[in-house]
């Protein structure tokens, strides 16, 4: 295990080092001899979540933390906030060790899950759990008021506020939750899946919002989502895990670099036809006078050139393909 | 010390809100509480006819099962079995305190609606205390709630390593009332039997409070008994510590 650097502990939010997690799952075969021979003797199998994870995050550093279903995403963040303790390695976020809970931790962080995003009593009205939350963190008074005035106005609670938890739609209790989290302004955010199920708008108002608190507030964010333009919207930096293991840590664009050697070009063009592209480069599609074509990375500046000075351009743009395809791609083919 | 008192009356008043919408269902509850003492009522009034004590008795063991019903197994439990617990343990307070404040919350909304009508019944079927065996009643009380709080919630934790915990809790409230008083007053048991159940902490969770209430244990009797019940919430308390850090840790070991 690599010894922890003393100038990291003050560097660094978020250490992690070796983390793994191993669950023991109990198995049998199935049928009646297999069950009732489990009675007297269970088997087990080891099943390992999380697998060697090291990373570190910077103090207002918002990463993207994505993988596929059952990558260890989720097993990571409980492991970060305190939730679950790790099989081995170490790990510190704020200097603290999560697993030991104290409060002056729990205190600086918050983990929102978008399957969970309030806990708790539901009867109480949102006003009612606030208020809860206000004397549980010890927010002074006038910070309450004007923490809840800011989010009131930036999540739109107004008409919630005097609505019983139970009663709220899947986005509105993504606002409360994260109301709930930012009234004792916690320095640290573990975000899992924050726009799960949400719709088009509603989805729109937590990214806008998310994006504005960290850009205000300096807080360290850790979010996993499925949706990749959650990761795009918030993200510089990504963190890809796959079977328990770091596939991925660095800048977004590099990812993207890494696993497609090409860019998109779309070109406008009237009267272009098909064999004004061939020594240009792959065309992918071509509808009403425009086209999209693939072109190598080392070859976009020239490409770009020739079709400018040999066709009549009315509009071209170089795009990144889309994040999806990129990460789909690495799902599937890894990043050997 | 103050602080955690503040957050337990915060909770107890939150879930006092929080029970307000379901009336209904706490008037259940007051009935389902009251059953296996109007069993027992019936029984022994069938076998002593006539007796004021068994009236007086059932009656107050009706008040006693009311102010110290325990239901940690469906409000603590499920929360564990729905991964809900997450959130009390990432909050900095004891997690104690939830279950805490929901039990008294509920004992509050059972005692509004379940004792009048108790004490209405005892008063028309010739229930009668002295106001001297009453005043020594209450601590045996306050120690019976303290109790069965305790050993509901010990029995509620294993949740953590079972998804039976309601049989847990059931064959835990059988014990409680065969052997606390509610089937069979204690003094009315045989010789043996009297002696294991005034030893076992079910006495001092359910019929201790009835038994002082209506005089049949008094004097230096009712203080042993009263004693025997401190150290039982004692030990139960120590047990119940380590329970909940063993359960804990099981929980954030083997998954949330």
């Amino acid at each position: 295990m690599i010894a922890f650097n003393a100038w990291r502990w003050g560097v660094a939010v978020v250490v992690a080092e070796d983390l793994t997690m191993r669950y023991r799952v109990p198995v049998r075969a199935g049928g009646l001899a297999a069950a009732l021979a489990s009675v007297v003797r269970r088997r087990y199998r080891d099943v390992d979540a999380v697998r060697q994870v090291s990373f570190e995050i910077a103090p207002g550093e918002v990463v993207g933390f994505i993988g596929p279903n059952g990558a260890g995403k989720t097993t990571t963040l409980k492991m970060l906030s305190g939730l679950l303790h790790p099989t081995s390695g170490e790990l510190r976020v704020l200097g603290f060790t999560p697993g030991q809970r104290k409060a002056p931790f729990l205190k600086q962080i918050a983990l929102i899950r978008g399957s969970q995003p309030v806990g708790g009593s539901q009867e109480l009205t949102v006003l009612d759990a606030l208020d809860y939350q206000r004397l549980l963190y010890d927010v002074a008074p006038g910070d309450y008021r004007q923490t809840l005035a800011e989010l009131t106005g930036l999540l739109d609670l107004g008409p919630l506020l005097e609505r019983q938890l139970r009663a709220l739609s899947l986005g509105e209790r993504m606002r409360t939750g994260l109301a709930l989290a930012l009234l004792y302004r916690p320095r640290v955010l573990f975000l899992d899946e924050p726009t799960l199920g949400l719709d088009v708008t509603a989805t729109a108002v937590i990214r806008r919002f998310l994006a504005g608190h960290a850009a205000q507030t300096g807080a360290t964010i850790l979010l996993t989502s499925h949706y990749m333009a959650d990761v795009e919207s918030l993200c510089r930096r990504l963190i890809l895990i796959d079977h328990g293991r770091v596939r991925y840590d660095g800048p977004l664009r590099e990812l993207a670099a890494r696993l497609t050697p090409y860019k998109l070009v779309r070109v406008s063009a009237a009267g272009a036809t098909r064999p004004d592209f061939a020594a240009a480069g792959e065309i992918v599609e071509h509808a009403d006078g425009r086209w999209v074509l693939r072109v190598p990375r080392e070859r976009v500046a020239r490409v770009t050139a020739a079709l400018l000075t040999s066709l009549d351009v009315a509009d071209l743009a170089v795009e990144e393909p889309p994040l999806e395809n990129v990460i789909d791609r690495a799902y599937r083919d890894g990043l050997a | 010390m103050r602080r955690i008192l503040r957050l337990t009356a915060l909770r107890v008043r939150r879930q006092f809100l929080d029970w307000s919408g379901t009336w209904w269902f706490t008037i259940t509850l007051v009935a389902n509480e009251s059953l296996v003492p109007l069993a027992g009522l019936f029984v022994w009034s069938a076998v002593f006819p006539g007796d004021p004590r068994v009236v007086s008795y059932f009656a107050a063991l009706i008040a006693v099962q009311i102010m110290t019903a325990s239901y940690e197994n469906h409000t603590f439990s499920e929360t564990v079995y729905q991964g809900t617990v997450s959130h009390e343990l990432l909050r900095p307070q004891p997690v104690v305190i939830g279950p805490i404040g929901e039990n008294l919350a509920i004992r509050l909304w059972m005692a509004l609606f379940g004792l009048p009508p108790a004490v209405l019944a005892g008063f028309l079927l010739g229930a009668t205390y002295r106001p001297a065996d009453l005043l020594l009643a209450l601590p045996a009380l306050a120690g019976a709630a303290v109790l069965r709080f305790l050993y509901t919630w010990i029995l509620a934790l294993t949740a953590f390593w079972t998804e039976r915990v309601h049989a847990v809790v059931t064959f835990g409230g059988m014990l409680m009332a065969l052997l606390g008083g509610a089937v069979a007053p204690v003094s009315l048991l045989p010789g043996p039997w009297r002696t294991v159940a005034q030893a076992l902490p079910f006495h001092a969770m359910l019929g201790l409070p009835a038994d002082i209430a209506i005089g049949a244990v008094t004097g230096p009797a009712a203080v042993a008994a009263l004693g025997r019940g401190l150290a039982w919430i004692a030990a139960f308390t120590v047990l119940a510590a380590v329970v909940w850090r063993s359960g804990a840790r099981r929980y954030t070991v083997v998954g949330a």
